[in-house]
């Protein structure tokens, strides 16, 4: 399978006064199309920071990022945005839904960001039913016009990998997407997320602090101050 | 299409912003309601005084200005339809057996209709003043009923029972209760240089009959000036002058050339009237002779237009706070802009466009409403009339038939165009704060 995301020797550092502090002291990681890759390590291990860089949020202080063999990290504003729009869809911890707009009005949204208003009037019947299809996929087709204030976390959850999913990115990148659902509703969530993953061969970057989440991805990367400390195989492919 | 879309939802979650659409639009409505109301008198004024003067007169004649010479000078001009000579004075118009009535407070303008006691005669030929202005039609105005219509209209002047007559402004007429056929005094008195060269006032004491009403439609006008034959003026105050003349009133045959043609007679009366090396007299269109007048109604709609700017400056101090209230409530969901495929530009063009969506829709509300109050301010000032008995307008002070208005499109530009830049003004602040804003933060935090 093709690697579809590469970064070979990260490091960033943040300016605290005239003080350079390291965050992340030179990391690579590769990550193939349809590939499950959990992200573990100890808080402050410099995860989000890593997945920022890797979304291009942020540019790194050194190192280079590579979207299906182009090096993406110098590119102007605009198009990285572009990028990552196409190619990148995010699922945070706080799920980070508009409160303003309804649940299917939030996953809309996504599919409005690179169309003029001209280009969204056109297909604006097949945005919404694609918007729609989404959500009940996701569980939610009694829900579509519930504000996030009116959603469980769960629910606001699945309407943020609806978000992640509508425009058809390539890799979803997911910052401790369970860490503030209880158990099994976390276990919903992830199995939800990853039968679409399956579904759609999507590529998956999981930052974790659920070990037992991390084994059912097919590879952990695990990071301690900066650094990748083990890269390898679950350990049920170790034992295959 | 997010930042629209999106602006738009902020927009309808935030009823507050309601407020600065609210005040713009206030701003707009009441620069467009006033100033058309302006312009609308500014036309009427002009209209009337147009009416009520000839198209150029010659004026400020010296001593030695004689008719006969300056109508020959003049005439020649391939724009001069008529001319005709007047003699200008002043007195008290008294009936007899009553007193003068007592002197206005002081500041009430003429020209506002607020009549004077103290008059202006004019000496004019009844036959050469209608080829010069619209005599004819002051005398026939239909608002003038037969009783008070001048007798013979064909020679409105003509003495009765051997005493010269006097027209006078039929609302002045009706307010003294003066009727054709009553016997008036002019009272006036004139400077005169004795053999010593010293100026002593002299009484002058003439008896008029009121011959008729006329009627101009400038109300400062009619109220104000009175009209007698030159003949009878003449002989009052310049006994020793038959030739003289203090004022002429021209009109033209092409009005287009209203400006040049004032400007050849100015330099004909001036040649004219030379004496040792220098000229003299000087004439000007009805415009310029107004100009004052004219220039103030102007001037007080210039006023108004500023001092109505102030509502629309508030209205932009209250989309401000609005928006930068807007702006640090919503900082949260710039992170999420961004990690979807926003950009700072696309952040600033959310912020930019509730301001400017605020702006327009207030903008389109304070015209629509603007433009339907202007056509229809008569009927509002009837309505107001019958539902509490005030007049906002009283029309009759004004010689009107119905509330002026004139809509000038270029005005409703000029207004669109500086709530819009106002309005833009206060919304880039807020929004440039919005694309400096680090998306990193929210996406970290709660
Ligand atoms: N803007 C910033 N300025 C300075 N230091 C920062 C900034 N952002 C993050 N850091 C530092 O970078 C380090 C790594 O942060 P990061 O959020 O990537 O950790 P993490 O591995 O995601 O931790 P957690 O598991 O708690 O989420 C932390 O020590 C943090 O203090
Ligand atoms: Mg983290």
């Amino acid at each position: 399978m093709s690697t579809i995301l590469r970064a070979t020797g990260i490091t960033k550092n943040y300016a605290i006064g005239k003080q350079q502090i390291p965050v992340l002291r030179g990391v690579d990681l590769s990550i193939k199309a349809g590939e499950k890759v959990a992200l573990l390590g100890t808080s402050g291990a410099g995860k989000s920071t890593l997945l920022h860089l890797l979304g291009l949020l942020d540019a790194p202080t050194s190192g280079t990022i590579e979207y299906d063999g182009r090096e993406v990290q110098s590119l102007p504003v605009g198009e990285r945005a572009r990028l990552r729009h196409q190619q990148v869809g995010f699922v945070f911890q706080f799920y980070h839904l508009i409160p303003e707009l309804t649940a299917l009005q939030n996953v809309l949204l996504a599919r409005m960001m690179d169309t003029s208003v001209l280009q969204y009037w056109g297909k604006r019947k097949q945005a919404k039913a694609s918007a729609v299809e989404m959500l009940q996929h996701v569980g939610l087709g009694e829900r579509l016009h519930h504000r996030p204030t009116e959603l469980s976390g769960g629910e606001r959850q699945r309407v943020a990998i609806a978000r992640a999913l509508i425009a058809e990115p390539k890799i979803v990148l997911a910052d401790e997407p369970t860490g503030n659902l209880d158990s099994a509703t976390a276990k919903e969530v992830v199995d939800l997320m990853f039968t679409i993953q399956q579904e759609r061969q999507l590529a998956f970057l999981l930052v974790t602090h659920d070990e037992g989440l991390a084994t059912r991805c097919d590879r952990i990367i695990r990071m301690k101050d900066g650094y990748v400390v083990d890269q390898d195989l679950t350990s049920d492919e170790q034992a295959r | 299409m997010y930042r629209l879309f999106l602006a738009i939802r902020y927009l309808l979650t935030r009823p507050i912003n309601l407020l600065g659409m609210g005040g713009i639009a206030i701003g707009v409505w009441a620069l467009v309601v006033v100033v058309s109301l302006f312009s609308g008198f500014l036309q009427v004024i002009e209209d009337h005084v147009q009416a009520s003067r000839s198209d150029i007169v010659a004026t400020e004649l010296p001593a030695w200005a004689e008719w006969p010479a300056l109508r020959d000078a003049l005439q020649h001009d391939p724009n001069v339809a008529g001319m005709a000579p007047r003699l200008l004075h002043y007195g008290l118009l008294v009936e007899p057996g009553k007193r003068p009535p007592p002197a206005p407070l002081p500041g009430r303008s003429a020209m506002h209709g607020g009549d004077q006691p103290f008059l202006f005669v004019f000496g004019v030929q009844a036959d050469l003043e209608a080829k010069a202005t619209k005599f004819d039609s002051w005398i026939r105005h239909p608002d003038i009923p037969e009783a008070m219509r001048v007798r013979d209209l064909t020679d409105p002047l003509a003495p009765i029972k051997n005493t010269p007559t006097v027209l006078l402004g039929i609302d002045r007429m009706r307010r003294e209760g003066l009727k054709p056929g009553d016997s008036l005094r002019l009272m006036t008195a004139n400077l005169k240089r004795d053999r010593d060269g010293r100026m002593t006032p002299i009484e002058i004491d003439v008896e008029l009959i009121v011959g008729g009403a006329y009627q101009t439609n400038h109300g400062g006008f009619d109220g104000n000036n009175v009209f007698v034959d030159l003949a009878t003026l003449q002989q009052a105050i310049f006994p020793d002058a038959p030739n003289q003349v203090q004022e002429i009133a021209i009109r033209v045959n092409d009005p287009t050339q209203l400006e040049a043609t004032a400007g050849r007679l100015h330099r004909e009366v001036q040649r004219t009237l030379e004496k040792e090396g220098r000229g003299y007299g000087s004439v000007q269109t009805w415009r310029e002779k107004n100009s004052l007048f004219i220039k103030n109604v102007a001037h007080q709609r210039e006023l108004l237009k500023i001092v109505l700017t102030v509502i629309m400056i508030v209205a932009a101090f209250l989309m401000l706070a609005t928006l930068s209230m807007m702006v640090t409530e919503k900082t949260a969901d710039i992170g999420i802009l961004t990690a979807m495929g926003g950009t700072p530009s696309g952040v600033t063009m959310v912020f930019l466009s509730c301001g400017l969506v605020i702006t327009g829709v207030g903008v389109v509300i304070g015209l629509t409403t603007g433009v339907v109050t202007a056509v229809y301010l008569e009927e509002i000032r009837q309505s107001w009339l019958w539902a509490t008995g005030h007049d906002l307008f009283p029309l009759s002070v004004y010689n009107l038939t119905r509330v002026p208005c004139r809509i000038e499109p270029l005005w409703l530009l000029q207004v669109t165009g500086m709530a819009m830049v106002t309005g833009l003004i206060v919304s880039v602040l807020p929004a440039l704060r919005a694309a400096r804003h680090d998306p990193l933060i929210s996406l970290r935090g709660v």
